[in-house]
């Protein structure tokens, strides 16, 4: 394509024109529902909201309520669970997805139900996985310390001991999550020319090497995209520990989005959850950027 | 003939006009008024409530909307439909903690006006703890619907095989649990089960010890979380739990669990709510129809019981198009006649002294008779606007004590610190 800048035409003038006019619904829309909210919540988060207190108004406060943030314990410790289940659970899924996408792959004759039972756990509705999982831990009726008891094993404290929690939980998000990754890479595979496995069949590559020198390096866009995906959604992960555990014992699941959710939609503490959603916000915002140049830089050398 | 043919055209036509007429006046008058429930306060008892009034008042259709099974979260529903001013419901049955919260939320309309002169005599026929929980400075909040206060259900045939007396302290109750459990052998018989779960519940879990060491969670207005009353709590608990007399997973049981357990056979003792009569009585899967006692709560020692004070309230939302005709509803709602109803059909406890005297009501509910006082007795968990929020705070610290993940001192420690920003 050339850069060089020429006069329009009156024709292309209008069509210009015309253009801009389609597209402004559009732009008008986005305004709507996520400029303006934004701006909105930015503006709260500067301000003292308290809905259960409406005699105090809604006076402007600076950063205190980022102040308050970086000082809250609850906050501090929400953010670090945040964190721990994006390192767990991001290179979980993708790895259990990717295994998953290679079984879809292989010559089936009929391909139907192996892509639905890849596409079921996606369907389904978070809070509904969380209920699930919810069930086979439970102490009393879950199916997990029912086999426990059946080998002669002590039952286990899944839900309210904070380790096994987290990992449970962990468990439930992977599951869930590694169909979707497993959809995005499937997609991936069946852009890999057979040609490359006939030709490294003939030049005798073992079936390691062709995955390690073909396989993955053709992948890496949709390894990437599945990353990115995963890592945004991993950051905002709310519905499983909700229905799971509901953050317990005590807050020892509790992540950034629940302990936001408990700070507006409990508490009425509007300002201040403001503050820590922009805070939320802004780590996605420098994680998937941070991806996005990475990916920029090293677009697939192989 | 001829005559008599037109006579009786003319009657079916004069007839059908009326019908029509009738019709097209009924539609026009026909108001109709959602409330909201919870779906653990029986909404297919308020059902059969509401019926009776739609016969009685043809021109208002009530329609019953059911959500969330714990009261924090029917709250979280609230709060986004209130918060959003949204007119859809009419009236909300409250928990008797929310009243000054939503006073001070500006949600509830007060019917002060709706009750007009006769204000004074329609809330001095309540139980005066009821007559308080819902008068916010000066003003009608809400109407009591039923009330409630935690009792401790025990199991009259185990203990009369045992030999035993309904425990008047909690000493008794982890002796009795023990006795019991060795002498049955029976891997899913527990001894005794509260709220433990992060909900609501699990407030009273902490505030009923406390009571009963004689302290209250503030003393004028000031957090009072420094004496030995405030650990008596973690230590009873501790304690219990180290006799294996509470199950170890204590901390995911939230209200109606306890019902569940106590109806399947599995648990000795339960601290929980009126409504469990009831349903361990009726319900087509209780194995312990005609075995359950009810009797006041055990305290550290026998003349010091304290219980949770609980129940729920009829509000009309400040945000409802029809607030006259649901008004008058919330006043049938919480009269004599629905009071018996719902103690009746669902052992709720009545709201006025004089039902539970009711021949009826005894008849379906026995230990009524010895409910009254401790009702009465009953006391308040912290009244202030911002009562989520010390909601949240007490049962979180509660439930990571009861999971074993927090020392009764951090915890402790966690609660000064946060309510005390609350209670300055």
């Amino acid at each position: 394509m050339s850069t060089i800048k020429h006069r329009l035409t009156p024709l292309e003038r209008s069509e210009r024109r015309l253009g801009f006019a389609m597209l402004a619904p559009a732009f008008l829309l986005l305004a709507a529902v996520v400029v303006y909210p934004i701006a909105d919540l930015i503006r709260a988060s500067f301000t003292f909201l308290h809905l259960a207190q409406p005699w105090m108004g809604n006076p402007f406060v600076g950063f205190d309520n980022y102040a308050k943030a970086l000082g809250d314990e609850r906050f501090l410790e929400a953010v670090w669970h945040t964190v721990l289940y994006v390192i767990v659970t991001v290179p979980g899924a993708v790895v259990v997805g990717l295994g998953l996408a290679l079984l879809a792959n292989k010559p089936f004759t009929i391909k139907w139900p192996v892509r639905l039972g890849l596409l079921l756990p996606w369907a389904l509705p978070l809070v509904f996985s969380g209920l699930i999982f919810r069930w086979f831990f439970e102490y009393n009726q879950g199916i997990a310390n029912a086999i426990l008891r059946g080998l002669g094993f002590a039952p286990l404290n899944w839900l309210t001991d904070p380790t096994l929690a987290f990992l449970t939980i962990c468990l439930a998000i992977i599951w869930k999550a590694s169909s979707f990754v497993a959809l995005v890479l499937l997609a991936g595979l069946q852009t890999i020319p057979k040609s490359y496995y006939e030709a490294a069949e003939v030049d005798g590559a073992s079936a390691w090497q062709q995955f390690r020198e073909i396989t993955l390096p053709m992948l890496r866009p949709a390894i990437f995209v599945a990353l990115i995906f995963r890592t945004i959604t991993a950051i905002q992960t709310f519905d499983i520990p909700y229905a799971m555990t509901n953050g317990g014992p005590g807050n020892a699941t509790e992540t950034l989005a629940m302990y936001i959710h408990k700070t507006t939609v409990d508490f009425l503490d509007i300002g201040y959850g403001s503050a820590l959603a922009v805070l939320m916000f802004i780590v996605s915002a420098v994680i998937t950027s941070g991806y996005l140049r990475y990916t920029r830089r090293d677009p697939g050398r192989h | 003939m001829e005559h008599g043919l037109l006579r009786r055209s003319m009657a079916t036509f004069g007839l059908a006009a009326a019908l029509t007429l009738g019709g097209a006046t009924l539609a026009a008058a026909q108001t109709t008024l959602r409330i909201f429930t919870g779906g653990q306060q029986r909404p297919d008892v308020m059902r059969q409530i509401v019926d009776v009034y739609m016969k009685n008042n043809p021109n208002v259709k009530v329609d019953v909307e059911v959500g969330g099974a714990t009261s924090e979260q029917q709250q979280q529903y609230l709060n986004t439909v209130l918060a959003s001013k949204d007119s859809a419901l009419d009236l909300v049955l409250i928990d008797v903690i929310r009243p000054a919260q939503w006073s001070a939320a500006q949600w509830a309309e007060p019917l002060d006006t709706y009750l007009g002169a006769e204000k004074d005599a329609v809330m001095a026929r309540y139980l005066p703890a009821y007559r308080a929980a819902n008068i916010v400075g000066g003003k009608v909040i809400a109407l009591p619907y039923f009330a409630d206060a935690q009792f401790l259900y025990y199991r009259k045939d185990l203990l009369e095989k045992y030999g035993l007396q309904p425990p008047k302290t909690w000493d008794e109750l982890k002796a009795a649990a023990q006795k019991i459990m060795a002498g049955e052998n029976n891997p899913n018989l527990r001894g005794f089960e509260t709220a433990g779960a992060p909900i609501e519940g699990t407030v009273c879990t902490y505030l009923v010890p406390m009571w009963g060491a004689g302290e209250d969670l503030t003393k004028d207005g000031k957090l009072n979380l420094a004496g030995d009353a405030a650990k008596k709590p973690f230590a009873l608990w501790a304690d219990l739990k180290a006799a294996n007399v509470t199950p170890p997973n204590l901390a995911e049981i939230p209200t109606d669990r306890i019902r569940q357990n106590f109806q399947a056979g599995n648990l000795i003792f339960a601290m929980t709510w009126g409504y469990v009569w009831n349903r361990a009585q009726n319900d087509a899967d209780s194995t312990v129809k005609g075995k359950v006692g009810v009797v006041p709560l055990p305290g550290f020692t026998a003349d010091k019981q304290a219980t949770c004070i609980g129940g729920w309230q009829v509000a009309v939302s400040a945000f409802s198009k029809n607030k006259a005709e649901a008004a008058k509803l919330a006043r049938f709602l919480s009269s004599p006649d629905v009071s018996k109803m719902q103690a009746v059909l669902a052992s709720h406890l009545p709201v006025f002294p004089a039902v539970y005297e009711d021949k009826d009501v005894l008849a379906a509910n026995p230990w009524f008779a010895q409910a009254l006082p401790v009702v009465q007795a009953a006391r308040s968990r912290p009244v202030t606007p911002r009562y989520t929020e010390v909601s949240e705070i007490i049962r979180t610290n509660m439930n990571a004590f009861l999971a074993g993940t927090k020392a009764a001192d951090a915890a402790l420690a966690d609660m000064n610190g946060r309510l005390g920003a609350i209670f300055r």
